[in-house]
C-alpha cells in the first residue's frame, strides 16, 4: 500500500482534463503542494499540486492522457522497507487522520477493519498456493484419470468458493440503465451507452435515445459537411489533433451559429476625441498598472449602454418562453492566445472606472495568454467584446456567444476625410459591428444600441444626457 | 484408423450450454457437430442434476403439503413410498426430456457424436467413443462446454456404495435410515430435503456457521424455520470416516467438541469444479486459471479467435440458465451478429427446497461492500392474503432499491414458488425499472406476486397490506 496522488477537483463542473505536461519524474523527491503535473481543461490550464510528499515510485499517466477526477497520477514510495510496508502505511494513515480534517477521519472509519485485511492477506496467500497447484496441474494435465482425481480432492475447498463472473462484476463508476435489447442495439450501432443521457425515468436509456444519439453523433462528426476527401492526393498534409480550447470553441460557435438567428449591424464612430483622451491619460493609467486602451473605454461605454438597453443584457429561454433580464453587468473580453480564443469575464463592469477596467483587462488578458484562467474567470458573462483593431480589417461579423444575445466587434480605426462645417477634415474613424440574437432584439433596438455607442464615443456628454 | 473431416463448428459437451449453442447455431445456418458421452443431449442438468432432482423435490413437496393439510382438516394416512416406482417415474421424466432434445437435435440436422473429445491441435481433436475407439476430426471453430463435476473430500472417498455423490443420491437405489449430508450448500439441502421427505433421518454437516454460505441471511432464516433435518452441525468438519459392514462411522469435529456418529450413508455435496482437465487444452495453447476456469471475453471467446467457452467452465455461478444464455450468445457471435455479447445485469439463483429461496442482482452484503446508497425493503408474507391462504406465512420478499434513482438493483424471495417470482425482479433490473414501475404495475390478486408490488410500495412509505411499525 503506497501513497497515491490523485487528480483533484480542478474546478467546479470540470471532471476531465488532458495532461499537458508532467513536471516531475520517477525517483524525484517531492514535497507536499509541489506542482506535479499540468493539465488542460476545456478552457484553462492548471497545475496540480501533490497531496503528499515522498519519493516518486511510479507515474501512472503520460502527456496527452485524458484523466478524470480521482484518477491516480503518481504513486509514492513508502519510507520503510518492504516487510514493514503494511504497518508503515497504517501508521501513515493514522497520522493523516489526526492531522487532516474530519471528513478524512470518517472515511477511515468506513474502511474495512483490520480483521478483514487479515482475511484479504490469507486469501492472497491461498491464491499463491493455488497457483502453485495449478502449475502442477498443467504438467499433469495429460495424465490419466487417477491424477485428475487427486487434483479433485486438493481442490475441494476451491469448488465451494463463490466467485462472481468477471463480466457481471464490472464495477463501473457510472450505472447505465438500459434494457437488454437496448444494450444490444447500442453494441450493433457502436454506441457507448455511458455517453448517452437517457430520456426515461431515472435516466433510463431507450431505443429511441440510442438511435437519436447515433444519428446526432454521425451528424456531429461530419459537422454537417460531406465526407472529407483524401487531401494527401493533392500534396503533403499534416494531421494535428485539436487542443481542448479549439475543440470547445468549435463546439460552442457551432451551437451558437445553429441556434441563434443572427443580425449584423454596422456603425462608424469618429474617435479623434477618444484618441486625444487616451494620449492625455495613459500615463496615469500606466502608473496604476494598466494600459488605457480603446477596449477599456468601450467596455465602460457598453456597460453603460447595457443599463440603457436591458434586452442586450439578457438571455432567452424558449422552453419557458421568457427572457431573463440580468441585473448585473458582466462583460466578456475576447483574447487571442497561442492555443486559441479565450473569453474571460470582467465582472460588474458598470461599477468600475475606466482606470480600474484598464488594469483588470490588462491583467486578465495576461492570465489568458499564460493559460492561467480559472473557471470562475470565464463564467457568468452577459455580453462580449471582440477587438480585432490591433490586427486590422475594415469590419467583421462576430458570432454571438450563447446564451448571450449580443456581441460587439471592433475593427481598426483609420484616418478618413470627414465633411465638417463645409470642408473635409481628417478624422479617426472606428468601424464597429454588432451581432445580435434577433429572437430577442429587433432591428430598431440594434440600430439604436449602435447609435448610442457611436454617440458615446463621439460626445459622451450628449450620450449621457439621455 | 482415423478418418479426417473438417467441421464448421464443433461443440464439446451437450449440456444446457452446449445444446442451446448447437440448436441456435443450426437455426442460424451453421453446420454443427455436437459431441457428448451420453446418448442424447442434456448433460448433467438433465441426466444427473436439475431435472431429476426437481422431479424428486416435487414429490417431496407433494408429500409435505399433504401431511400439512391435516392441520386444516384434511387428514391423510402416512404415505407408502414405492421407491422403485419413484425412481422409475424420475427416469421417465429424464428419458422423455433427453429424447426430446435428441429429436430437436436431429430435426436441426445436427451431427451428434457420442464420445469424449480431446484436442490434438489448434484445429484438431480426437473423439473416443464409449467402446474406446478413436477417430480424428478437424474443425474451423469450437465451443467448449464441458461443464463441471462434483468434488470430493480428501479423507472421504466416494465409493458410490456407502459414500455417495449427488449422482448416486439421485439414482434412488435405496432409502437409508440415517443419512449424513456433508455440505450445507444448495445441492446438499435439496437432496437432503428429498431424502427427508422419503423418511430418512437426515443430518447436515457444514463447515461454515450457517446454511448456504454467501446467501442472504434473511432468506436462510426463512428456510431454517422449516428445515426438515434431524441434526445440523455447523462449523463442523468430517474428521474421520470408517466404513463398517452396516454403515459409516463418522467423527465430526465441531468448534468445541468432536463427536462420533453412525450413519447408513454419507452424501458428499461440497461443491463442483469445472471440467477443464483431460481436454488437451495444452495442444490448443490455452490453459485454465488457478480455479480451473477458462478466461473468456464478453463474446465468450478465449484468447484464440476460433475457440469459445461457455457454461460452468467460464466461471461462477455454475448454473444451467447462465450456460444456455452464453450458448445462444456464442452461436450469434459465430454467426456474425454484431451486437451479440454476454452482458447480463443479473443471473437469478434458486434453491428448490421447501420453502424455495431465490434471489438476483445486488445483495445486501454487496451493497455494503460497494458502499451503494440503497434502501432495503422487506415485505413479510404474513401480510399477504394469498400466502396465508396457502399456509406460507413465513415467507419474505425483499428488494434493494437505489435511494437516489429509485432503480431496482436486487431482489430476493423466500417461500413457496419463490423461483417463479424471481424472474419478475430479474426483468425489472435488466430493464432498469424503478420502484414506481413495479408499484404502478397492476399485479393480479390474490397471488404471491403482489408481494413484489407491495415491496416496491414500501419504498415510498407504506404498502397497502403492511405498515412498518
Amino acid at each position: 500500500m503506497a501513497k497515491e496522488i490523485k487528480v483533484p477537483q480542478i474546478s467546479e463542473g470540470v471532471d476531465t482534463a488532458v495532461i499537458s505536461e508532467i513536471l516531475v519524474s520517477k525517483g524525484d523527491k517531492i514535497e507536499e503542494d509541489q506542482s506535479v503535473i499540468s493539465v488542460e481543461t476545456d478552457k484553462a490550464t492548471a497545475e496540480i499540486p501533490a497531496t503528499a510528499g515522498g519519493t516518486i515510485k511510479e507515474i501512472k499517466v503520460s502527456e496527452g492522457d485524458e484523466v478524470s477526477v480521482g484518477d491516480v497520477i503518481i504513486i509514492l514510495e513508502d519510507n520503510g522497507d518492504d516487510s514493514e510496508e503494511k504497518e508503515e502505511d497504517e501508521s501513515d494513515k493514522e497520522e493523516e487522520t489526526s492531522e487532516d480534517n474530519k471528513e478524512e477521519a470518517e472515511k477511515e472509519q468506513e474502511e474495512p477493519d483490520s480483521d478483514e485485511k487479515e482475511k484479504d492477506e490469507s486469501k492472497s496467500a491461498k491464491k499463491e498456493e493455488e497457483q502453485k497447484e495449478d502449475k502442477e496441474e498443467d504438467e499433469d494435465e495429460d495424465d490419466e484419470e487417477d491424477a485428475a482425481e487427486e487434483d479433485d480432492e486438493k481442490k475441494k475447498s476451491k469448488g465451494s468458493e463463490a466467485k462472481k463472473d468477471k463480466d457481471t462484476d464490472e464495477d463501473s463508476s457510472k450505472e447505465v440503465y438500459a434494457s437488454p435489447g437496448v444494450r444490444r442495439l447500442a453494441r450493433e450501432l457502436g454506441v457507448n451507452l455511458e455517453e448517452i443521457s437517457g430520456s426515461g425515468e431515472s435516466g433510463r436509456i431507450t431505443e429511441k435515445d440510442v438511435k437519436e444519439y447515433k444519428e446526432g453523433g454521425s451528424k456531429k462528426s461530419s459537422s454537417g459537411q460531406a465526407k472529407l476527401p483524401d487531401f494527401s492526393k493533392w500534396g503533403a498534409v499534416e494531421n494535428k489533433p485539436l487542443n481542448n480550447i479549439k475543440k470547445t470553441t468549435a463546439k460552442n460557435v457551432l451551437a451558437s451559429w445553429q441556434s441563434i438567428p443572427h443580425v449584423f449591424q454596422f456603425g462608424e464612430a469618429d474617435i479623434s476625441g477618444v484618441e486625444t483622451y487616451i494620449e492625455d491619460h495613459k500615463e496615469k493609467v500606466e502608473e496604476a498598472g494598466g494600459k488605457l486602451t480603446l477596449t477599456a473605454i468601450l467596455t465602460k461605454i457598453v456597460a453603460t449602454a447595457l443599463h440603457k438597453f436591458p434586452t442586450f443584457n439578457a438571455s432567452i429561454d424558449m422552453d419557458k418562453e421568457e427572457m431573463i433580464l440580468k441585473k448585473y453587468v458582466n462583460i466578456n473580453i475576447a483574447v487571442a492566445t497561442e492555443d486559441g480564443l479565450l473569453v474571460p469575464v470582467i465582472k460588474n463592469a458598470d461599477q468600475k472606472s475606466i482606470k480600474d477596467l484598464s488594469v483588470e483587462i490588462s491583467e486578465i488578458a495576461e492570465k489568458a495568454r499564460e493559460q492561467k484562467l480559472s473557471k470562475e474567470d470565464m463564467e457568468g458573462g452577459n455580453f462580449s467584446i471582440s477587438n480585432l483593431g490591433g490586427i486590422g480589417g475594415t469590419n467583421f461579423t462576430p458570432i454571438v456567444y450563447h446564451p448571450q444575445v449580443a456581441i460587439l466587434g471592433i475593427s481598426r480605426a483609420t484616418t478618413k476625410p470627414v465633411y465638417i462645417d463645409g470642408k473635409f477634415e481628417p478624422r479617426s474613424i472606428l468601424p464597429l459591428s454588432l451581432s445580435y440574437d434577433h429572437r430577442l432584439i429587433d432591428g430598431a433596438d440594434g440600430a439604436g444600441f449602435m447609435n448610442w455607442l457611436v454617440k458615446a464615443l463621439e460626445d459622451p456628454y450628449e450620450a449621457l444626457l439621455g | 484408423m482415423a478418418k479426417e473431416d473438417r467441421k464448421e463448428l464443433v461443440i464439446i459437451g451437450a449440456g444446457p450450454g452446449g445444446y442451446a449453442a448447437a440448436f441456435h447455431a443450426a437455426d442460424l445456418g451453421i453446420k454443427v457437430t455436437l459431441i457428448d458421452p451420453e446418448v442424447n443431449p442434456g448433460g448433467v442438468c438433465l441426466y444427473q442434476g436439475c431435472i431429476p432432482s426437481k422431479a424428486l423435490l416435487h414429490l417431496a413437496k407433494t408429500k409435505e403439503e399433504a401431511m400439512h393439510a391435516s392441520k386444516w382438516g384434511i387428514k391423510f394416512e402416512e404415505p407408502k413410498i414405492d421407491i422403485k416406482k419413484v425412481a422409475g417415474w424420475k427416469e421417465k421424466v429424464v428419458k422423455k426430456l433427453t429424447e426430446g432434445l435428441g429429436q430437436l437435435s436431429e430435426a436441426r440436422d445436427i451431427e451428434y457424436i457420442q464420445g469424449k473429445a480431446k484436442f490434438t491441435g489448434e484445429h484438431k481433436l480426437e473423439v473416443t467413443n464409449n467402446k474406446g475407439k478413436t477417430s480424428d476430426l478437424s474443425f474451423e471453430k469450437v465451443i467448449i462446454a464441458t461443464g463441471s463435476s462434483a468434488v470430493g473430500l480428501p479423507d472421504l472417498e466416494i465409493d458410490h456404495d456407502k459414500i455417495w455423490d449427488a449422482t448416486d443420491a439421485l439414482e434412488l437405489k435405496e432409502i437409508p435410515k440415517k443419512l449424513l449430508v456433508v455440505g450445507g450448500g444448495y445441492i446438499g439441502l435439496e437432496l437432503g430435503s428429498v431424502y427427508a421427505a422419503l423418511g430418512t433421518k437426515v443430518s447436515i454437516a457444514e463447515m461454515t456457521p450457517g446454511f448456504l454460505p454467501g446467501t442472504d441471511r434473511d432468506l436462510v432464516k426463512v428456510f431454517e424455520k422449516n428445515e426438515p433435518f434431524k441434526d445440523v452441525f455447523f462449523e463442523t468438519k468430517v474428521e474421520e470416516v470408517k466404513i463398517t459392514k452396516k454403515g459409516v462411522k463418522v467423527s465430526l469435529k465441531g468448534k468445541k467438541e468432536e463427536q462420533n456418529k453412525k450413519f447408513d450413508r454419507v452424501l458428499v455435496a461440497v461443491g463442483r469444479k469445472p471440467n477443464t482437465q483431460n481436454l488437451g487444452l495444452k495442444k490448443l495453447g490455452i490453459s485454465a486459471n488457478e480455479k480451473g476456469f477458462l478466461e473468456v471475453d464478453n463474446k465468450r471467446r478465449t484468447k484464440l479467435e476460433h475457440v469459445f467457452a461457455i457454461g460452468d467452465i467460464t466461471g461462477e455461478p455454475m448454473l444451467a440458465h447462465k450456460a444456455s444464455h452464453e450458448g445462444r450468445i456464442t452461436a450469434e457471435v459465430i454467426a456474425g451478429k454484431k451486437g451479440a455479447a454476454y452482458d447480463p445485469k443479473v443471473i437469478p439463483a434458486i434453491v428448490f427446497t421447501n420453502p424455495e429461496l431465490a434471489w438476483c442482482g445486488l445483495t445486501e452484503e454487496e451493497a455494503k461492500e460497494k458502499d451503494k446508497n440503497v434502501k432495503v425493503v422487506k415485505f413479510p408474507w404474513s401480510a399477504s392474503g394469498r400466502a396465508i391462504s396457502i399456509g406460507e406465512n413465513t415467507g419474505l420478499t425483499k428488494l434493494l432499491i437505489d435511494k437516489e434513482t429509485e432503480v431496482i438493483l436486487g431482489g430476493a424471495v423466500a417461500g413457496k414458488n419463490a423461483g417463479s417470482l424471481i424472474p419478475e425482479i430479474a426483468l425489472a433490473i435488466e430493464m432498469g425499472s424503478t420502484a414506481s414501475d413495479l408499484s404502478l404495475t397492476i399485479h393480479p390478486h390474490p397471488t404471491l406476486s403482489e408481494t413484489i408490488m407491495e415491496s416496491a410500495e414500501l419504498f415510498y412509505g407504506g404498502a397497502t397490506h403492511y405498515k412498518k411499525a
